[in-house]
């Protein structure tokens, strides 16, 4: 599952997407390179969540939605005690999930 | 095409079922077929609308099961309809163009689903399939956090606060408990779930902002519906409620690629579709059913469907106008919050409320002045995909 941690770049028209489409939201091309997410960005949401699916050793896990400055936005996992909308974040790559005993890596969110 | 008429509804109660899947499908859909009084006239085909069987009970091809339990092959056209937590509207909307086209006459259309084989925690993953493969999924996105994300954007931007989250919960409950087969018949109080001394006990964290009765049960039940071209209602007993519109729309499925995440622009454009072929507008509404999977959807939904304006829905709900008494009773059945949400199934239970309602048939929460037009709203994902009815007494 490496393809989440990156966005796909229209090589017609230069348009990120993230998630990726087939077909580019803008111009319709087909052709993409890949650029990896990362840098700052804003927290635009988030939540504690404790309804959690299998596989989860924890109480809760705190999700977020960000609006980061390469311009596409993402849902990662926050390592912060006290979000707070609107509140400056950084990009990682972590671990965020396991499944059937497999680590799954992803976008994790910390305070700038 | 043909105007379509339901001429039957069935239901089991919802909550725990002590019988199978199928035999909770044979008895809704036995039930549906007593009420329209089908006497010897032969079923044409029948729609069958679930989500999980294939996971949950190890089930697959469902409709191919009833038509044999219910004796209806081999005549009978079937299929099974998996739209998410839209299935059920998904396999009226098919049932309806069967009808409409000529292709078939007399048409069942039964939802069923049975949750109770899972726990809280497989039927949490269950139904986070539904979420984005890549963007969601991985980081454990299940749809209360879907919903608690899209909570803490839209109170922040409208001045929701979590009182109006508790006053939809509170009218559902005391909507559900006058309702014989609703999920959950217990009354609660402001004071038991948000001011009391024990609130948080009594009503912990799921996703924040939202807490445990802000989300919706996980529940068993099936409904039925009978459809038959308005050409045919007279051959039936009860009275017969016209399929007036309908429309369908498909948002991006991750929440994060919306150009505003906390528009529902599917459920806006599946209400505006139904509408424009109804050929009537909001105002002409007199009971309607939401997808309250989550509170705050009921408030949001009445706004996107154009009862009242963007931001406004939880002043409306303040003011009691969505109320069994008020101006638009939304949810009078108790809705997904109270009734239950057997996930596959609700869209069909949605319309057998309307039509109970448009009948008059609703007994202690039946909608006062004898409402004629009624409405509901499905919604699947995290409004994804969304089917919008509209409905009407009389043919
Ligand atoms: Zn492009």
């Amino acid at each position: 599952m490496a393809m989440n941690v990156e966005v796909a770049k229209c090589t017609k028209c230069g348009k990120l997407s993230y998630p990726t489409h087939f077909y580019c939201p803008s111009c319709h091309g087909t052709k993409f390179e890949p650029v990896p997410v990362g840098g700052e960005g804003r927290l635009l949401t988030w939540t504690r969540v404790y309804a959690l699916p299998l596989d989860y050793a924890q109480l809760y896990v705190t999700l977020g939605i960000v609006e980061l400055d390469m311009g596409v936005r993402a849902t990662g996992r926050l390592e912060i005690a006290e979000p707070k909308t609107g509140a400056r974040v950084r990009t990682h790559i972590g671990k965020v999930r396991e499944i059937n005993g497999k680590d799954i890596t992803g976008l994790v969110f910390t305070a700038v | 095409m043909r105007d379509v008429a339901i001429v039957g509804v069935g239901s089991t109660q919802f909550g725990r079922a002590q019988w199978s899947l199928l035999k909770m499908m044979c008895e809704a859909s036995n039930d549906a077929i007593v009420d329209a009084g089908i006497g010897e006239r032969k079923i044409d085909a029948v729609y069958v609308a679930n989500m999980g069987a294939s996971r949950n009970n190890r089930m697959a091809g469902l409709s191919s099961g009833l038509v044999d339990r219910m004796n209806l092959y081999p005549h009978t056209v079937s299929e099974t309809i998996e739209n998410g937590p839209a299935s059920g509207a998904s396999a009226i909307k098919h049932g309806v163009h069967s009808v409409a086209s000529g292709y078939c006459d007399l048409v069942l259309v039964c939802g069923g689903e049975r949750m109770q084989e899972v726990n809280n925690f497989e039927a949490t993953e269950f139904v986070s399939y539904l979420s984005h493969r890549y963007a969601e999924y991985p980081y454990g996105v299940t749809l209360p956090s879907l919903a608690g994300m899209f909570t803490r954007l839209y109170m922040e931007r409208y001045g929701v606060e979590a009182r109006h989250l508790a006053m939809v919960a509170i009218k559902n409950h005391l909507n559900g408990a006058k309702n014989k087969k609703a999920h959950l018949r217990i009354p609660i109080t402001m004071e038991g779930i948000l001011t009391g001394p024990d609130a948080l006990n009594n009503n912990p964290w799921i996703a924040e902002p939202l807490r445990f009765f802000d989300c919706c049960p996980v529940s068993d039940g099936s409904s039925a519906v009978l459809l038959a071209p308005a050409e045919m209602v007279k051959e039936f007993k009860k009275t017969p409620v016209l399929i007036a519109g309908m429309g369908q729309a498909t948002d991006s499925q991750a929440v994060q690629d919306r150009p505003d995440p906390t528009e529902l622009t599917a459920v806006r454009m599946a209400a505006e579709r139904a509408f424009a072929m109804a050929k009537l507008t909001p105002k002409d509404i007199d009971v309607a059913e939401l997808h309250d999977a989550f509170t705050i959807l009921e408030i949001v939904e009445s706004e996107e469907c154009g009862f009242f304006k963007k931001g406004e829905g939880h002043k409306a709900l303040e003011r009691g106008e969505t109320q069994i008494g008020g101006k638009l009773p939304i949810n009078p059945s108790g809705g997904l919050k109270s009734r239950g949400h057997p996930v596959g199934n609700t869209g069909v239970s949605q319309i057998v409320e309307l039509v109970l309602q448009l009948r008059g048939e609703a007994g202690d929460y039946q909608v006062p002045k004898q409402p004629k037009h009624g409405f509901a709203v499905n919604f699947g994902g995290f409004g994804n995909n969304v089917v919008a009815t509209v409905l009407k007494r009389g043919v």
